[in-house]
């Protein structure tokens, strides 16, 4: 494999972007990928995209299985280990440490004004990803049409995610989208 | 106050495993980017009745704001006002380590073999629905500014800056919010 310093390189710069990727890890991917491929040498373009693709298809967390399949390339599995706690380890504690905050504060009046301020925006960004992730997945009239059913039952019933999944993966698996 | 009250009755009766199987179950279902929001809300306000979808879309917006992984923020946040640091480590504990370790597997397999063109065409479908089910939860969240015209607009404005305009998130979000 490589000298022993790549895993702390690796480690420590992961730890670095996840405290600053602002809007969520795949802001800073591109930064990533420059590390890996083109800094270190690690691997090539296509095995980061290959493993790109392969996190963003299997359930769970996809950015820290993503970076663990990189700590993995580069360090077996301490390696995969190590970059995962570096993905999430920051952020989660500022997160916890901003909760505890918000908390304590709820029922000051400047957290009204942040709620009033915040929320619509952030919920006009979770919609924009949904279009943003529709046009990508939604290569023809029919997969329009998924979409477009599965938000209209998810707004007027209660029926499990779990079941368009689920229809939306037949559909798709028997060539019908 | 009574919706505080009855939160904080119950934050003394969720038990840690019952936190643990949550979020496993938010983790193995959230499929792609964003999933992760619709079964977090189906799951802690819907299902289990944890929280309000006032308090869901503050705790995701808070995530929004902060960086790293926005996801697993909902699971320290949750964690942490259910049953304070324990609560945060039993969901994240949920979150993570069982999804990771089957994940990381399945792709160290995956990776070493070719993509079969039927897993392809599932993986279109279920992508499809996903961005449906990303939509409707965008908009359920929403619902409760739905009386404030002020509160559309800068949705509507954050949702076509990014979706139309293709601005970097950071500068529609700090941008945006000191507007207000």
């Amino acid at each position: 494999m490589t000298d022993p310093s790549a895993p702390i390189a690796l480690t420590a710069h992961l730890a670095l972007v996840s405290s600053i990727s602002f809007g969520g890890f795949p802001t800073v991917l591109p930064d990533v990928r420059n590390f890996v491929v083109v800094t270190h040498g690690w691997m090539t373009n296509q095995e980061f995209a290959n493993i790109f693709a392969m996190a963003q298809s299997i359930p769970g967390p996809n950015m820290i299985l993503m970076m663990g399949l990189l700590g993995w390339k580069v360090w077996g599995f301490p390696g995969a280990v190590a970059s995962a706690f570096a993905t999430f380890g920051p952020p989660c504690t500022m997160y916890f440490t901003a909760y505890r905050l918000w908390d304590r504060f709820r029922d000051a009046p400047w957290q009204r004004i942040v709620r009033l301020g915040l929320v619509p925006v952030i919920m006009g960004l979770v919609i924009a990803s949904g279009t943003v992730m529709a046009r990508a997945a939604d290569t023809s009239w029919r997969a329009i049409a998924v979409t477009i059913g599965a938000a209209a039952i998810t707004l007027a019933t209660r029926l499990s995610p779990m079941w368009m999944l689920l229809v939306g993966g037949a559909l798709g698996g028997l060539g019908l989208l | 106050m009574t919706e505080v009250a009855q939160h904080q009755e119950m934050a003394r009766t969720v038990p840690l495993s019952a936190l643990f199987t949550a979020f496993l179950a938010v983790s193995l279902f959230g499929v792609g980017g964003g999933g992760g929001i619709v079964w977090a809300r189906r799951i802690a306000v819907e299902t289990r009745g944890w929280i309000s979808d006032r308090e869901f879309a503050d705790i995701v917006s808070l995530c929004q704001f902060m960086p790293g992984p926005n996801i697993v923020g909902i699971a320290v946040c949750v964690g942490a006002k259910m049953r304070g640091t324990i609560g945060t480590m039993a969901a994240l504990a949920g979150f993570l380590v069982i999804p990771w370790s089957l994940g990381l597997a399945l792709g160290l397999l995956c990776l070493e073999y070719a993509h079969l063109p039927v897993l392809r065409n599932i993986l279109g479908g279920i992508a499809a629905t996903a961005a449906g089910l990303l939509l409707a939860t965008g908009v359920r969240l929403l619902l409760p500014h739905r009386r404030r015209p002020a509160a559309l607009v800068f949705a509507a404005l954050s949702f076509g800056l990014i979706a139309f305009g293709g601005l970097p998130l950071l500068v529609v979000l700090f941008g945006l919010v000191p507007l207000r």
